[in-house]
């Protein structure tokens, strides 16, 4: 096919070509060809598949409305052809053909067989008899879908994502949006104006027709577009398709990278003060038989293949229009050398009857009141009847191409995903916006405006109102263009007419989901009758283009046939993201967010398995050893260290600190002192533990507390709130990653501190329970004597940035010692045997503190401020029938271990095991478990389920805790 | 084609506009999915056809349409599991029965694990749903892939893939042909649909129920069922003052442009808050976690969005070729146990409440619909639905089904 020679809208580069690989087809283009453009210069008019019918589909719009021009590039499925730029060497495939090229499918005969196939089929039939729905599934997935992506698919590119802040953000970068960013940048903010396409100008970007002064529209862009790009506080983002809006002023969008760009694409997040939405028309698609075919095309479709590639949509054409720009295409295609055969006007008046003069000069004939009714051909275009709206006459003729379109359509998502409601508009026959989100504007075409001032003039409009809301006082200027833009021309009267006289049983509504008229009549038939319930029913709007064919044909329709209750057309819901955006976009870079404590290196260069658990990064064990028992036998004889730096830690403090410790805290915190920890636990207020820790009184109403590592994220919250309508003084000051903790345990430990310190550490002057600070070779530690390992063992809390020195220091002193780490495994196995409990391993969410055997903590004579939590734990005191927590050892002690989650049954589920482990102490497994509470005396005999077991029980007994060292001796020595 | 009919005629699938009776034995409020099968049941299996289903919007408005569709059984407590697994067996029961195809698509679903303790926590549940006779067992990362061959089970991920749990009498039903199977099924039956009509008061005499006002119209009856999901929280406590322990949350879900078959199974993360499937469309659809905050509107974020597509590419790097094509809302209205609030006929008698379901509320309609009917038609509630009455949150008594402490947001 040849190209026009050379046109001054041309964005295409002639000289430079390329090479695009159409299946076996090598496809010669150029420089500035889209894919699409690509393959259509190199007579291609079949691009695919259509989803349900396989019917032909080719090039029919520009503005990614439908999925006819989805293909496969390199891998990637479902690629927008006609906006993704053709790139030397691609490969790309048609999708949903079963056959080697997509001009032969061997399922085109499902076109035959639609009839069988009305609205709603699936739920219809295929259920009947019952046993062929399964193999019917089978055979409805591997039709159904699009693209292939393979399993080990792995996308290439780099995807980044920016945030931006700015004063005023632009949407869509035509005249309307362009005259907006001036406007407001003119007044000295920030803009950032977002556009789609490559380039700026929208719809006078291509357009030979005179803006004044024997000026083209083209021209007007370009001078538009330069000012814009001249401007420094205007960032103009091209190729930057806008995806959702928020509230509070947040825009998303994407960018495709050029090839100068360092991203294959990004994300963005704009926040700005005020936004303005002027993102015009697309077409609104007209119904005919066959009005899919290829061959078929919407007026901006045809011209712009001209104006901006130099291709000429085909040979011989009829029009069948309803706007002036299907007059002013035609007219200017002519001269381009198409040969227009007819331009069919849906419109009996209200048509610009100069551009019409101009047709007859060109001996085009122009039918007003006409409108096409059947494109012929098999597989593409090769004739088409057109019609009088009336039905009374009818003409047939030879064509290759058909541009039509019922006329224009807004585009109203960007404000609608942001909450704007719209109303149907008798005059444009658009759905226009009643009732817009805050800091939102509109201008331009989207408001049926068709005269390049008038479009010009509501862009400064829109401009200055979103200057005035970012401050800047603009009443008169703002008055004086509101007062010029009345005198412009306003909105076009536009048409509703979605179809002229046809059965529609192949007039598609939707080409996505191969969607006809009649599909939607078969719908209201049965009962359907409001057009949310439509779409879903036929699926109409539901395809990889959403709603972008049927999204206003779809209401007009259902409210022309009178059918609905509702006799005001509503349109169906638009959804982001606006354009179909890829994971890898929204995925961005994919920060792991993860925590590291400060002796990360030094675990993991030591052997540790690392694992993620929650926000940190641990180590669970220091060997291949699943149970760890190396670790655990060392702590047990002689000397571990444990990394515990993710324990949650905070200071409180204030006059009212104690108070609000009082309120969150089941026991008595008017006892905690300086010198000794105090044991408690935070109860919701369904009595459930939820978090346990020390308190330390570390001066006058200041205090030092730990939290549960899962828990820590949430405790500042949570004493907060419970105490928000109190007016108390107090701070709380979160440290949990200013201190890193070591645990030092074992019958030696105290040999190694006593090496390392001179502070007094003999078990009279530092006994169980004690609270000391004092230095390690100058570094201040916080010392207590806890024992949730069962042995004397040191918690150091020491600044983040010693914890390596002083750990080093540590394990060098106690290599004479025998000192080795220890990890979260060899600890959940010793604090087990001591019968300490792990929240959310031994408890669940309704598990109390009484539950827990715990509640000793709760102290009920609080002299002042009610306890969180402490009414139910009234109430649960004595309650009968709950999970209890009890300690169990195996019957037959040469038993395996039972697998942790195991439930305990008789009839019926008990309760389950918490933890069960081999415990070297008592060299049998035992084991923690929650279970009913008539099973929890000891001696008791319960039955162990296992997955997998087959009925095959294990036994195990009620035996009371702790396992190990049950007068706790080894802790306190 | 210009149908004027007022009943249940010639190919309708349900009668629109049907009058609004003065008084009829039951009204249901809400024409979602437990509201609709409740209607069914009260009709077919308590011969009770004098009803009429109140409908704001359209029926299936709410949740009904806007969740992902999943169905399963193997749940973590004793008390839902029999529950659900009846459910299970419902549907295609219900498809020949409506003589309407809900498309249940038994594809079973695979639970991942990314650590010792989700294995352990889905140890419990294999367990307890073998014990009580359904089908679960549990999967090492390999067994995982060979069901999902997209999986990444490398250590590359921030969660690595510990193992799995498969559920194979799980999978998806179509959502909306429930609904309007249920409407078919019901308006055969009798039983009055009236879209488009709002609730606006509850008429309560010596406590007991004896009318229904509307925007159409007073309707007088003895019996009333609050099936209004999301908003049923609202309005049992604007119209009868009884305060429910329900957050309303929204929840969001999305969906990709439609591939050819890449996952023949549910596929779900706990740790990454993700779960997909694949439609019978070929979408992949996705969803999962709820806003952290209350809501009373169906409108998604940004952030979702982009957490989903975060959290899917991990677990299943390929999809990053993919596109997203849609997201939407919906609203749950979240117990602090995550299990429904059923009960009725006692507070106030003739006030019978299904709510509170959160996102359980897809796979549980049926069983609730029929179990409903009979607690409505008898007035004594059926042993299965007793675990879930409202007393338990008085008595500190939450119900086992989630694990781990549930804060929605500090005031809820």
């Amino acid at each position: 096919m040849k190209r026009i020679h050379k046109l001054p809208t041309f964005r295409i580069h002639p000289e430079q070509s390329l090479t695009v690989n159409f299946g076996k087809k090598q496809c010669r283009g150029v420089e500035g060809d889209t894919i699409a453009t690509a393959l259509y210069a190199n007579d291609v008019r079949i691009f695919g598949r259509s989803l349900k019918y396989h019917r032909p589909r080719g090039l029919y719009s520009l503005d990614g409305e439908c999925s006819n021009t989805l293909v496969a590039v390199d891998g990637v499925p479902n690629v927008r052809a006609e906006n993704t730029p053709a790139v030397n060497g691609m490969t790309v495939n048609a999708q949903n053909v079963f056959g080697a090229t997509p001009e032969f499918d061997m399922m085109r005969f499902m076109d035959e067989l639609s009839w069988i196939m009305p609205a709603g089929f699936y739920y219809q039939t295929l259920h009947k008899p019952a046993r062929i729905w399964p193999l019917a599934i089978k055979h409805i997935r591997k039709a159904a879908g699009l693209g292939v992506l393979e399993p080990d698919f792995r996308m290439k590119g780099k995807f980044d994502e920016v945030h931006i802040s700015t004063d005023v953000c632009v949407i869509g970068g035509g005249p309307a949006g362009m005259c907006a960013a001036l406007s407001a940048a003119q007044q000295g903010l920030r803009v950032v104006l977002l556009e789609n396409r490559p380039w700026l100008g929208g719809a006078f970007e291509y357009r030979p027709s005179e803006y004044r002064n024997g000026l083209a529209l083209y021209q007007r862009a370009k001078d538009l577009s330069k000012d814009v790009e001249n401007t420094t506080n205007i960032r103009t983002f091209k190729n930057t398709a806008m995806i959702g809006s928020y509230n509070n002023g947040l825009v998303t969008a994407f960018q495709r990278g050029s090839k100068s760009e360092v991203f294959t694409e990004r994300y963005m997040e704009i926040r700005a003060k005020s936004t303005v939405v002027a993102t015009g028309c697309i077409e609104r698609p007209l119904l005919f038989e066959n009005n899919e075919r290829p061959g078929v095309m919407q007026i901006g479709c045809a011209h712009r293949l001209a104006r901006t590639w130099g291709l000429l949509p085909g040979k011989k054409a009829v029009f069948s229009i309803g706007h002036d720009l299907g007059i002013e295409a035609a007219i200017d295609l002519a001269d381009l050398g198409l040969n227009i055969v007819a331009v069919a006007d849906i419109r009996k008046d209200s048509y610009d009857s100069n551009l019409a003069e101009e047709l007859e000069k060109r001996n085009i004939p122009f039918l007003s009141g006409w409108v096409a009714t059947r494109a012929h051909g098999a597989k593409t275009v090769k004739a088409a009847t057109i019609s009088t709206i009336n039905a009374t006459r009818h003409r047939k003729f030879t064509c290759d191409t058909v541009v039509a379109s019922a006329g224009m359509t807004p585009v109203t998502g960007p404000f609608t995903v942001a909450g704007g409601k719209l109303r149907y508009d008798k005059h444009t026959g658009f759905f226009l916006p009643y009732n817009m989100p805050p800091r939102m504007h509109i201008a331009g075409r989207i408001l049926g405006l068709d005269d390049p001032l008038s479009i010009e003039t509501s862009g400064r409009v829109a401009g200055l109102k979103a200057v005035s809301e970012c401050g800047i006082p603009v009443k008169n200027l703002l008055r004086e263009t509101q007062e010029n833009l009345a005198k412009l021309t306003g909105p076009s009267r536009g048409t509703k007419l979605v179809s002229g006289p046809i059965k529609g049983k192949e007039a598609f509504i939707c080409f996505d989901e191969d969607c006809t008229l009649k599909n939607i009549d078969q719908a209201m038939h049965k009962g359907f009758d409001v057009p949310e319930l439509i779409k879903r029913f036929t699926s109409a709007g539901t395809g990889p283009g959403q709603g972008g064919i049927p999204g206003h044909n779809l209401p007009l329709y259902i409210a022309e046939t009178g059918e609905s209750p509702d006799r005001n057309p509503r349109p169906t819901t638009v959804r982001p993201p606006l354009v179909p955006t890829y994971l890898a976009t929204y995925a961005g870079t994919n920060h792991d967010m993860s925590k590291r404590t400060p002796l990360h290196e030094t675990q993991k260069a030591a052997g540790g398995r690392m694992e993620r658990i929650g926000v940190w990064n641990r180590a669970r064990r220091f060997s291949s050893d699943k149970n760890a028992e190396n670790e655990i036998d060392n702590v047990r004889r002689n000397v571990g260290l444990l990394d515990a730096s993710t324990l949650g830690k905070f200071r409180i403090f204030g006059p009212d600190a104690l108070k609000a410790l009082q309120r969150v805290y089941v026991g008595d915190m008017s006892k905690v002192r300086g010198d000794k920890v105090k044991y408690s636990a935070m109860c919701n207020e369904d009595g459930c533990l939820i978090d346990d820790g020390i308190v330390v009184k570390i001066g006058e109403n200041d205090y030092y507390m730990t939290a549960s590592t899962g828990r820590a994220g949430q405790t500042i919250e949570w004493i907060r709130y419970h105490t928000r309508y109190d007016g108390w003084k107090y701070h709380m000051v979160n440290l949990t990653d200013a201190y890193g903790v070591i645990n030092m345990a074992g019958p030696d430990a105290r040999k190694v501190l006593e090496k390392v310190t001179d502070a007094d550490v003999s078990n009279q002057a530092f006994p169980f329970a004690g609270y000391r600070e004092f230095s390690i070779q100058d570094v201040p530690v916080r010392a207590m004597r806890l024992g949730f390992v069962g042995e004397l063992s040191y918690e150091l809390h020491v600044p983040s940035s010693y914890m390596q020195s002083v750990w080093d220091l540590l394990e060098n002193t106690g290599k004479a010692f025998g000192i080795q780490k220890f990890g979260l495994e060899a600890q959940n196995t010793l604090r087990m045997e001591k019968g300490h409990v792990i929240i959310g391993s031994e408890s669940e969410q309704r598990t109390t503190l009484h539950d827990l055997g715990l509640g000793f903590l709760w102290y009920r004579n609080k002299p002042e401020a009610k306890t969180v939590g402490a009414f139910a734990l009234k109430d649960t005191e004595h309650q009968k029938g709950r999970l209890k927590l009890v300690g169990f050892k195996m019957r037959d002690p040469k038993s395996r271990v039972p697998r942790d989650g195991s439930p305990i049954v008789d009839t019926r589920i008990r309760g389950y095991v918490c933890t069960a482990r081999y415990s070297t102490a008592q060299k049998q497994p035992v084991g923690m478990a929650l279970v009913d509470d008539y099973l929890s005396p000891v001696g008791t005999l319960i039955k162990i389920y296992e997955d997998g077991c087959r009925g095959n029980l294990m036994l195990a007994k009620i035996e009371p805790m702790p396992f190990y060292d049950p007068e706790g001796k080894r802790m306190r020595s | 084609m210009r149908l004027k009919s007022n009943s249940y005629t010639n190919g309708r699938l349900w009668g629109w506009n049907p009058p609004l009776k003065s008084s009829y034995d039951a009204v249901i409020i809400g024409g979602g999915l437990h509201g609709l099968a409740t209607a069914y049941f009260l009709a077919r299996q308590q011969k009770m056809s004098n009803v009429a289903v109140i409908e704001k919007r359209y029926i299936g408005f709410g949740g009904s349409g806007r969740n992902t569709a999943i169905v399963r059984a193997n749940q973590r407590t004793q008390e839902n599991i029999p529950l659900y697994k009846e459910a299970l067996d419902m549907w295609p029961v219900l498809t020949r029965e409506l003589d309407f195809n809900l498309m249940f698509y038994n594809c079973g679903n695979l639970n991942l694990a990314h650590s010792e303790a989700a294995l352990k926590a889905m140890r419990l549940q294999v367990a307890s749903a073998q014990f009580q006779g359904v089908q679960s067992h549990l999967l090492d990362p390999k067994g995982c892939k060979k069901l999902i061959p997209a999986l990444d089970i490398s250590d590359r991920p921030r969660y690595p893939i510990y193992g799995g749990m498969y559920h194979p009498p799980g999978g998806i039903v179509r959502h909306d042909a429930v609904v309007w199977g249920l409407a078919k099924g019901a308006a055969k039956l009798g039983i009055h649909i009236h879209q488009g009509t709002e609730v606006t008061g509850i008429g309560v005499r010596n406590k007991k129920i004896v009318s229904v006002q509307t925007d159409k119209g007073k309707i007088y009856t003895p019996r009333v069922l609050n099936a209004a999901g999301g908003y049923s929280a609202a309005l049992s406590y604007e119209m009868l003052g009884i305060k429910l322990p329900i957050s309303v949350l929204t929840i969001q879900a999305m969906v990709t442009q439609p591939l050819k078959p890449l996952l023949h199974h549910v596929v779900s993360s706990g740790a990454y808050h993700c779960y997909a499937n694949q439609t019978l469309k070929g979408e992949i659809a996705t969803g999962s976690h709820m806003d952290p905050w209350p809501n009373y509107t169906n409108q998604s974020t940004a952030r979702y969005i982009k957490h989903q597509a975060e959290a899917m590419t991990e677990l299943l790097p390929c999809l990053r070729g993919v596109k997203f094509m849609r997201i939407w809302g919906g609203l749950a209205d979240m117990t602090p146990d995550m299990a429904p609030v059923i009960d009725g006929n006692n507070i106030i008698t003739g006030y019978y409440m299904d709510c509170g379901w959160g996102y359980f509320g897809f796979k549980s309609c049926l069983v609730t619909g029929k179990y409903m009917a009979k607690f409505m038609a008898d007035g004594i509630c059926p042993g299965i639905l007793k675990p879930f009455a409202l007393r338990r949150f008085e008595q500190h008594r939450l119900m086992g089904e989630t694990a781990a402490v549930v804060n929605y947001s500090p005031d809820n």
